[in-house]
């Protein structure tokens, strides 16, 4: 089963997300709430995916994407904000992250962001094979 | 403070435009019809604006929302605790009643409301007129709706005695749910938007 970390400040969207992707098969691997705590967390339990909030106190998600790609350049990290703007997706996605999900959103969205992450790894290692 | 009648036209369809956006955000949230409009756009006198609201003996929970970038503003969403609660239960998928209290939950829930709607506000202002803002982390508190009132336009560091108000109604499933939400943009900073798209009168 597929550990997901999941950052955000907001407890009740740590609860919706750990909800939607725990009833969809994934296991939570635990919490962070904000881009600090995240690399921590992340250093620590070693999960397959992180789903990364951007507007957080602190450190926000954008430098905790830029500090767990530069601790892993193997995570796959998806950004899930309320920020719909061509600025945040391009720097999300320049430092690495995997998919952006807008907020609110649906469980679909949210739970076919994580399967294509996992979907295009398994491609990308059949593809290095052949 | 000096705007002209014709730019706070064009600040008054701004506002609705953005305020539209984040009314769709909002009832995908909670998954109901919720509809915020504008309700008036004014340049408020900050004492009288501020005795109106100590005039509101409530509890309140709110959120306030800085923006940083080329153009400063700051939201204000503000409601009544039995209000917060059934906010609390649409957003987490419960039956209405199911929140007692004020919790964790709730300021939780109201925290995140805020930040979507301040974020769908400012994606507006950003694709449709080119402004620069993006929505700080929301801050939760719980108090009266004049001290709550105060706090804001003492972060807004008045050195007037007027400030542009934007007030707006709030509906969930066609009931009128009773709740402030205040935008008050940094006066010089919109003006130059305004210069920037071409309203120059």
């Amino acid at each position: 089963m597929k550990k997901i970390l999941v950052v955000d400040d907001a407890k009740v969207i740590r609860m919706i997300i750990r909800q939607i992707l725990t009833r969809n098969g994934f296991e939570i691997a635990g919490e962070a709430g904000n881009g600090r705590e995240a690399l921590e967390k992340y250093k620590e339990l070693r999960p397959d995916a992180v789903t990364m909030d951007i507007v957080m106190p602190e450190v926000d998600g954008i430098q905790g994407l830029k500090e767990i790609i530069a601790f892993d350049k193997q995570a796959k990290v998806v950004m899930i904000s309320a920020i719909d703007q061509r600025d945040s997706l391009v720097e999300s996605l320049r430092h690495g992250a995997a998919d952006y999900v807008v907020k609110p959103f649906e469980d679909d969205r949210m739970v076919a962001a994580i399967k294509n992450i996992f979907a295009k790894k398994q491609e990308d290692t059949v593809g290095s094979r052949q | 403070m000096n705007i002209t009648q014709d730019r706070l036209k064009i600040l008054e369809i701004m506002s609705s435009l953005s305020i539209d956006r984040a009314s769709r955000a909002l009832s995908k949230s909670l998954r109901t019809g919720a509809r915020i409009s504008l309700s008036k756009i004014s340049i408020a006198d900050f004492g009288e604006t501020t005795e109106k609201m100590n005039e509101d003996q409530r509890e309140m929970i709110s959120v306030m929302v800085n923006f940083k970038g080329n153009e400063g503003c700051k939201l204000l969403f503000m409601l009544p605790l039995e209000g917060s609660l059934i906010l609390t239960d649409l957003f987490l998928r419960q039956r209405i009643g199911t929140s007692k209290e004020c919790d964790v939950f709730t300021e939780s829930a109201i925290q995140e409301l805020g930040n979507i709607l301040a974020s769908h506000i400012s994606n507006a202002l950003v694709s449709d007129f080119n402004a620069q803002l993006i929505p700080q982390p929301p801050q939760v508190h719980n108090d009266y709706a004049g001290v709550i009132f105060t706090n804001l336009v003492l972060e807004q560091g008045m050195i007037d005695d007027k400030l542009l108000l934007i007030e707006t109604i709030f509906e969930i499933s066609g009931t009128e749910l009773e709740c402030y939400l205040f935008l008050v943009p940094e006066m010089n900073s919109f003006v130059k938007l305004l210069d920037s798209i071409g309203v120059k009168t």
